[in-house]
Order: structure tokens, then C-alpha cells, then sequence
């Protein structure tokens, strides 16, 4: 471990167990243009989107489901991001927050909750908690999307 | 024999305040089991069956060496009923793949239970559904025990095979497979053990249990990696078929066919992990130094306390009551994922396993999207669970 447990407790405390507790929009909203899964079958964290798309313009966004406080904390503050946002910008977001997780070091400078998502990259084997999200939004922006 | 236990073990010199909870996914290895794999790698390296050379003359006698003592570990007179895989998931597939797939039918069905490690589930579940048959799976009780009288129901004329875990890697169930195997044998349906969470810890003799395809792997009874065993009952060695193919496997090549050994040389294509079986050799010497039921005393004993304790923990709350249980239980925390729980257990030198095992259909019938999973073996003691239940109280207080 990179971190020692009072700076992950620091971490969680600040942003991770309130997000997790009060996630954003953390409901099914059924009927909107967009929805896919963020399933990770190692672990069973599994989140459906539900992503309103007005425009290529991200206008309402929801998600429910079942998945770790890291998970459901990362992709409620994706959400909280990507609202308003054109798929575009959703897009280079969605690539700039990977790389800088996958990066050994963080290269780029992100609003406070996010940043306390990077710095617990270093939390032994939860990347892909915090990924998952992420990912499955870019894998639908560079796939599915072009796909029509 | 047990009181110095640890000692046996370099992990826990480098690790003294290591609690491993998690020997269901691999046992350590013991410094003895290290030393001869080390052995054969710096000072007895050759390869085996084909040199005319001493060191490779060497290798090989050491090799069937290895196989008999496999052998006599589960009671079989025979060595050539023992087959090297990589092991328990590749075991089984070869008797999915290399001995049932050609005989299975539209209409036959085979039976496994929900129970099962997806290792012994996806393969019949596969060739089923190539073959339409039907895949049929025993239900289990509220406890997370076996449904026998379903499962007695399930086993008719077109059972092609019955297939299951001694232990259940999820809950701890210890299934009566002596009783099973009868059920199946009465309706001369052939019998396929996954002992992969049992091998090192309880008696499986043949004789006692008449089992017709027995499956484990070497690293989780002390051996390395990808070392493992399948055996063939006598009566079924002339229908194992070669899987896949290549040298080692053969009686004669020519351009227009091939001829192959039989079992077990048959299914041994290409070079196996001859350094790694040597691990599994000692590995047997290890367990042989201990008398089973004291092993199985101690891990009971470790692993009742574990369950009392917990119980003891309001938002605690065990998975599964099964009436005989091994080292294995599987808990949640209310309102803390278990990856959560054993990230932060982790913060305290607690290695613990959280997810769903590889045993989703099982999930999904207990309603329970993934679980914590402690799992005991004979070097775990009562002081780590009393840092578990430390660990775990700490944390939901600080989660609250």
C-alpha cells in the first residue's frame, strides 16, 4: 500500500462515503436516449446509465445499481460532470480523467472530488472501482455511438 | 504439530503480522515444498521421458515417482490412473471435452449443483448446450446445504454424468459425497469430485468413496501454481480421449494417421510443469507429516470461534449455515460493499477475499451481489480473528 490508512480514511471521509451515501440522481429513469451498463464481472459491481442526450448535448443523466462505495462515488461524480456537457467534451473528459489514473503520476488538475479519486488510485487494487464508470461511457462514446 | 506452524512457511517471516485469511484461493507454500522445486530447477533440471542421459533418466523416475505418490495419497493402486493437468479447472474440462462430449446426446442431461465453482459448471454447461442436453443444477436449502431429495430426483436414465464439490468454495458446505456418489452409482451414472477446497485437509480414498473422476489442483494444498490432478477410475481410462495434441502423446506418426498412448500419457501432450509436479511431490510429503483430523480440528476449531465472534457484531451478517462446515465463511457488512470491508481490512495486514467467488448462479439464488470470504487453513489462529472482528468493528464505526 502506497497510502497510509489515515490518509485513505481522509480520502473516503471527504468525498467517498458522502457520495456514496447521497449519490446523484441515483435512480432508474427509463425511456431515455441513451443507457448501457458499467459492469465489472470480476467483482459484480454492476451500474446502469441512463443518459438523456438532447442535441449531443448530455441533458439529464441518472444511474442505479449495485457496486462499491469507490464505484458508486466515481460514477455519481462522472454524472455530476458530464451534465450539460456535448458527448465531445464528455469525451475528452472520460480520456483525460483515464490517463491520469492509469499514468504513474497526475499530470492534470481536476475540482476536488476527482482529484480524491485519482490520489486513491493508490488504494491497493481499486482502479478499476474507480474506472468503471468512466470507462463504460467512453467505450459507448467510441463505439456505440459511432455504431449509430 | 501444530503449534509452531507458521515457522514452516517464508511468508510469514517476511510478513509476521500477516493475518491470510484467504487459503480457498491458494494455500502458502511451505520453505520444504520451495527448497524442492528449487532443487530440481538448480540441480536436477532435464526433461523427462525421452533423454537417454542420467539427469534426464533422473527426471523422469522422479516424475512417475511423483504420480505414484499422488496416487497412494487417494488410495489408488494404479498410478496410471493419475494424470498431470494444470489443475482443477483443467481436469474437469478434460473429462467435460475428452470423455463425455462425444457419448452426450440431444435428450441426455448432466448434473451439477449451484454449489459449484463456475470451473464446474461453464464446461457442462458448454457442451450441453452444443450438444442439447439438458444442464440440470440441485438446489440447495435455506442453509446453503445441498437438496438431496432434489437431487436424487434430478439422476434418471439420460443422467450422462453427475459432477460436484466436496467443499463449496462460497459458503464452506462440506457435502456428504459418500452418500452421493451412492445415489449416482444406483443409477450407474458416473461420479465427478472437484476436491479442490478439500484435497489438503480430508481423507479421499478411493476405497471409501468409489468415485469414478476425482479433480484438484497443487495450489491449494501447499503446491505451486499450475500443478493439478485428474483421476480416471480403471473402468473409464479406455474412453479419455486426447484433448489436444502434440508430442508425448503418441504411439506412432506417419503422414496419413496417428496413434495414441493411453490415458494418462494421452492427455500429457507437450512438455508438462515437471518442476512444479516436484512441488506437488513435497507438498504431499508435507501434508503427510500431519495427521488429517488434527488438521481438520484446528481449522474447525479457528473456524467456529471466527463464526461466534462475528455473530457477536450486529451489522454482521454470515452467508450460509451449512450444517458441516470447512475453513471457509462467507460474510457482508450492512451497508459496506465487501470490497470496501477488505480494502480496509487490508490497511490492517487482514487478507481477505471479496466478490463473488466464480460462483455466480449461487449469488444470484442467495440475492447477495458479493460477499467477504475468510478461509482458514492449519496456520491461522484465534488471535486473527480477534484482529478480524477489531478490524471489522472499527470500520463500521468509522463508515457510521
Amino acid at each position: 500500500m502506497d497510502v497510509t490508512k489515515e490518509e485513505i480514511q481522509a480520502l473516503y471521509k471527504a468525498h467517498i462515503l458522502p457520495e456514496n451515501k447521497h449519490p446523484y440522481h441515483f435512480e432508474a429513469k427509463e425511456g431515455t436516449s441513451v443507457s448501457f451498463d458499467a459492469y465489472n464481472p470480476m467483482c459484480g459491481d454492476k451500474f446502469h446509465l441512463y443518459l438523456n442526450v438532447v442535441n449531443d448535448v448530455f441533458d439529464t443523466v441518472h444511474f442505479d445499481g449495485i457496486g462499491c462505495a469507490i464505484s458508486k462515488a466515481s460514477t455519481s461524480m462522472l454524472l455530476k460532470k458530464i451534465e450539460g456537457m456535448s458527448k465531445i467534451d464528455a469525451k475528452a473528459i472520460c480520456e483525460k480523467f483515464i490517463n491520469n489514473l492509469t499514468n504513474d503520476h497526475q499530470v492534470d488538475e481536476f475540482n476536488d472530488e476527482l482529484n480524491t479519486l485519482i490520489a486513491l488510485k493508490h488504494f491497493d487494487g481499486r482502479i478499476d472501482c474507480i474506472k468503471l464508470a468512466w470507462e463504460a461511457l467512453l467505450n459507448y462514446l467510441l463505439v456505440k455511438d459511432l455504431e449509430g | 504439530m501444530l503449534k509452531n506452524i507458521k515457522t514452516y512457511f517464508p511468508i510469514f517471516e517476511k510478513y509476521p503480522d500477516l493475518a491470510y485469511l484467504d487459503s480457498a484461493a491458494t494455500t502458502q507454500r511451505p520453505k520444504s515444498v520451495n527448497e524442492a522445486i528449487n532443487q530440481f530447477n538448480s540441480f536436477e533440471n532435464a526433461n523427462i521421458h525421452r533423454g537417454v542421459y542420467d539427469l534426464s533418466n533422473s527426471a523422469t523416475k522422479k516424475f512417475e515417482q511423483a504420480r505414484e505418490k499422488v496416487a497412494r495419497y487417494i488410495g489408488s493402486s494404479n498410478p496410471k490412473t493419475i494424470a498431470f493437468t494444470s489443475g482443477t479447472t483443467h481436469s474437469i474440462n478434460i473429462i467435460a471435452y475428452s470423455f463425455l462430449k462425444s457419448t452426450l446426446n440431444k435428450g441426455d442431461n448432466i448434473v451439477i449443483t449451484l454449489l459449484d465453482h463456475h470451473a464446474n459448471f461453464i464446461p457442462w454447461q458448454m457442451i450441453a448446450q452444443e450438444k442439447g442436453a439438458e444442464l440440470r443444477v440441485v438446489p440447495i436449502n435455506k442453509k446453503g446445504d445441498l437438496d438431496i431429495t432434489s437431487l436424487g430426483k434430478m439422476l434418471d436414465e439420460k443422467t450422462k454424468i453427475l459432477s460436484l464439490n466436496h467443499i463449496s468454495n462460497s459458503l464452506g458446505t462440506v457435502n456428504d459425497i459418500h452418500e452421493i456418489i451412492d445415489l449416482g452409482h444406483k443409477k450407474n451414472i458416473p461420479v465427478m469430485i472437484d476436491a479442490a477446497q478439500s484435497v489438503a485437509y480430508y481423507d479421499l480414498d478411493i476405497l471409501t468413496f468409489n468415485y469414478d473422476f476425482l479433480a484438484f489442483s497443487g495450489h491449494k494444498m501447499f503446491a505451486p501454481f499450475g500443478t493439478g490432478v485428474l483421476y480416471v477410475a480403471e473402468k473409464w481410462i479406455k474412453s479419455i480421449t486426447p484433448y489436444n495434441y502434440g508430442g508425448g502423446i503418441i504411439k506412432n506418426v506417419s503422414a496419413e494417421e496417428t496413434t495414441f498412448s493411453d490415458y494418462p500419457f494421452n492427455i500429457e501432450a507437450g512438455t508438462p510443469n515437471i518442476s512444479g509436479v516436484m512441488g506437488l511431490s513435497s507438498a504431499i510429503d508435507f501434508i503427510n507429516t500431519f495427521d488429517k483430523a488434527e488438521m481438520r480440528q484446528h481449522i474447525s476449531d479457528v473456524t467456529h470461534y471466527c463464526i461466534e465472534q462475528l455473530s457477536t457484531i450486529n451489522d454482521v451478517k454470515i452467508i450460509g449455515t451449512p450444517e458441516k462446515r470447512s475453513g471457509i465463511v462467507s460474510f457482508v457488512v450492512k451497508d459496506i460493499h465487501p470490497h470496501d470491508v477488505a480494502s480496509f481490512l487490508n490497511q490492517d495486514n487482514i487478507a481477505v477475499r471479496a466478490g463473488m467467488h466464480c460462483t455466480q448462479p449461487l449469488l444470484m439464488y442467495l440475492e447477495t451481489p458479493a460477499t467477504v470470504r475468510v478461509s482458514f487453513s492449519i496456520y491461522n489462529d484465534r488471535q486473527e480473528v480477534d484482529r478480524l472482528k477489531a478490524s471489522l468493528v472499527a470500520l463500521i464505526k468509522f463508515w457510521t
